[in-house]
């Protein structure tokens, strides 16, 4: 087996600065992942889930200086604290990437078999000929029909689910050992969120990848990850495998979240089951739990100190609540 | 609940001219669906299929290229002037963006009087009476009004615009996926909002999203759309119970289970492919091209729609066998 995780990520603080206001996006958050080992990531909007991810990589938008601290060790090199020029070296070639919405990732105006043999060529050195034969490969690999023929097409002459496997294709060229999809499907149908799943999960398998998924939709979790990280306000509320987390929650925000799913029992026009209350707005970071104004369980102790993540009674899984840890010291 | 339908559509057709000359898009391919007062009724489909072109045309956002939409019995193509604009304001649309479809300079207060003005409310006092009123139905507090839009959660905008659409005494709502840019803890509160609205106002609500799980729950009846047609209808119970078109019965079994321990059973055969295009759609059954049962038959004629239970249909030459669970289009067909 692999003894040391592919990534390790290490009480990872995050704060970004403009000229106007200051944001911990991301506080004191750790996890790991183990080569061909799915991580689902999941928090709504504004947990901190893609910043999370992307801050370590440089890949933040101009104008906000960013402010990291922890530590993120991939194959044992640390990255913080690495120039750009140095980061540049992992970023699309060992770590790909996947985005959000599949047109705004690609080129408009060039023929998506440049775009795929484009990063073979700068990642793997590859003449513009073996490049071009490369980019076939991939094509055929995430399931292109017709490859030779959609090479020649531009991103608009291409459906969502196309759109998508060739950005998956582009992730792919550069022989990535872990792939970071940041939404991948949340874009598209449900029956072509079915398709790429799958052939995500194919693909992670058959190349022996790591990958790590972000998304705010539980239901995607189950078939493709084996592990699983609940954010909520920049911190990380639960964590575990999957099989554990999702059939036995113990977070009281992660119960909601699943509890809040509507199911087949559900009577039809009953009241569908939600959270109460909003997510906090970053800012300034919170002393207690973020949680604790929204939860059924909050004692006057959930607001005084921030709760640390402890093992649970199984302790495979890690739960930031000090209610549910008390408890298991009880029992 | 009364017998006549407060909305009625009538073979109901949206075209567009195509880029390509002479040819046309055939977003909405007669399309025939009822609404009742107080009722939800939920349009599923995949994207491109035409839900949201046909919620459009109700409201008059598009050109009807034939059929009818009657409000009450009356045909809206006849009306012109004052008379058209009076009915339309009983037909209100709730858009999926709560972000774009406000504007960001006016407070919560200004965007909803700028709805009651149109709707001819000319005192000051009554206005802010109404306002009121309105935000309470849709859960905000009052003090809300001064603050600008910009300055509101997702989920607080959705209830603004909410309120907005409800300023003029609708009739009927078309809410076009209207939860899905939410987060989902934010989700079912908006949820219980339709519903409550549907209780306290009786307002008929068309209910367009793609989230199946939730227009079960939420809608009395289901229209499922495919290529600019409805493919099958039928009360939610029944509809999801016993789903009668291969389209339905691929469409339900692509949601993902969140049990982990149910998610590894599942196997069946996954809906592949797209939706064609609509310039050029197949001939006979649309759904031929995708469809794992289709035989010859299927591309000579359009299939008929089959009647399976009382007001459950599907336009499938096989929907009585897969009603019936003699055939169904997720056991692996043999080559």
């Amino acid at each position: 087996m692999h003894n040391e995780p592919l990534l390790s990520v290490n009480n990872l603080t995050v704060d970004l600065l403009t000229s106007k206001s200051a944001v911990r996006p991301v506080d004191g958050v750790s996890y790991s992942v183990r080569q061909g080992e799915c991580l689902a990531i999941v928090g709504e909007s504004g947990s901190g889930k893609t910043v999370m991810n992307f801050a370590p990589l440089g890949l933040m938008p101009t104008g906000v200086t960013t402010n990291l601290s922890g530590s993120v060790r991939f194959e044992g090199q640390e990255l913080i604290g690495l120039s750009e020029p140095e980061i540049r070296r992992f970023r699309g070639k060992s770590i790909g990437f996947i985005f959000q919405d599949p047109m705004s990732a690609l080129n408009p105006v060039r023929r998506i078999g440049r775009q795929i043999a484009e990063m073979a060529e700068l990642h793997l050195n590859m003449s513009p000929r073996a490049a071009e034969a490369r980019a076939l490969d991939l094509v055929k690999l995430v399931g292109i029909s017709d490859p030779s023929a959609r090479l020649r097409q531009f991103p608009h002459e291409l459906s969502g689910g196309l759109r998508q496997r060739t950005v998956i294709a582009i992730a792919l060229a550069g022989e990535p050992k872990l792939l970071i999809a940041d939404e991948p499907t949340t874009a598209l149908d449900v029956t072509v969120q079915a398709q790429i799943l799958r052939l995500l999960k194919d693909l992670q398998q058959r190349l022996n990848m790591a990958m790590v998924l972000i998304t705010h939709d539980m239901g995607v979790v189950a078939g493709a990850a084996d592990n699983i990280v609940v954010m909520y306000a920049a911190r990380a509320a639960e964590r575990g495998p999957v099989d554990k987390v999702l059939v036995n929650p113990r977070h009281p925000y992660t119960q909601g979240l699943i509890n809040a799913i509507p199911r087949r029992e559900d009577p039809i026009g009953s009241e569908f089951r939600g959270l109460p209350g909003v997510p906090p707005t970053l800012g300034a970071p919170i002393n207690g739990c973020a949680f604790a104004p929204r939860c059924e369980l909050a004692v006057a102790a959930c607001t005084r100190s921030r709760p640390p993540m402890a093992p649970a009674v199984d302790s495979k899984v890690s739960v930031a609540c000090p209610v549910v840890n008390q408890g298991k010291a009880a029992a | 609940m009364t017998h006549a339908p407060v909305l009625k559509v009538e073979n109901l057709q949206t075209r567009f001219k195509s880029v390509q000359r002479g040819k046309y898009v055939h977003a909405v391919d007669d399309v025939s669906i009822e609404l009742y007062p107080g009722e939800i009724v939920g349009l599923v489909g995949e994207s491109g299929c035409g839900k949201s072109t046909l919620g459009r045309t109700i409201v008059g956002l598009e050109k009807a290229s034939s059929g009818r939409v009657l409000l009450d019995g009356v045909d809206l193509s006849a009306l012109s002037g004052a008379a058209l604009r009076d009915s339309r304001r009983a037909l209100q649309y709730v858009f999926q963006d709560p972000y774009s479809c406000l504007n960001d300079r006016q407070t919560v207060g200004e965007a909803i009087d700028e709805a009651l003005i149109i709707d001819g409310t000319k005192s000051p006092d009554e206005r802010n009476r109404r306002t009121r009123e309105l935000l309470d139905q849709v859960g905000l507090a009052y003090a809300v009004k001064d603050r600008h839009t910009r300055e509101l959660s997702g989920g607080q905008r959705q209830r603004v615009a909410i309120a907005r659409s409800l300023a003029v005494n609708p009739r009927v709502l078309i809410c076009d996926e209207p939860v899905s840019a939410l987060d989902l803890s934010i989700r079912a509160q908006v949820m219980n909002l339709f519903l409550r609205l549907q209780k306290d106002l009786s307002v008929a609500c068309l209910f367009i999203a793609h989230d199946l799980a939730l227009v079960r729950q939420a809608a009395s009846r289901v229209y499922v759309m495919y290529l600019g047609r409805i493919v099958e209808q039928g009360p939610s119970q029944e509809l999801y119970d016993h789903p009668s078109h291969p389209y339905s019965q691929m469409l339900l079994a692509s949601v993902p289970e969140v049990d982990p321990r149910v998610e590894k059973l599942r196997s069946g055969p996954l809906l592949m492919g797209e939706v064609p295009s609509p310039t050029n759609p197949p001939s006979g059954c649309r759904f031929r091209t995708r469809c794992p049962l289709a035989v010859d038959d299927c591309a000579r004629r359009t299939p008929p729609s089959h009647g399976l239970a009382p007001d459950h249909n599907a336009a499938c030459v096989f929907a009585p066998d897969l009603h019936g669970g003699k055939r169904s289009a997720l056991v692996h067909q043999p080559a």
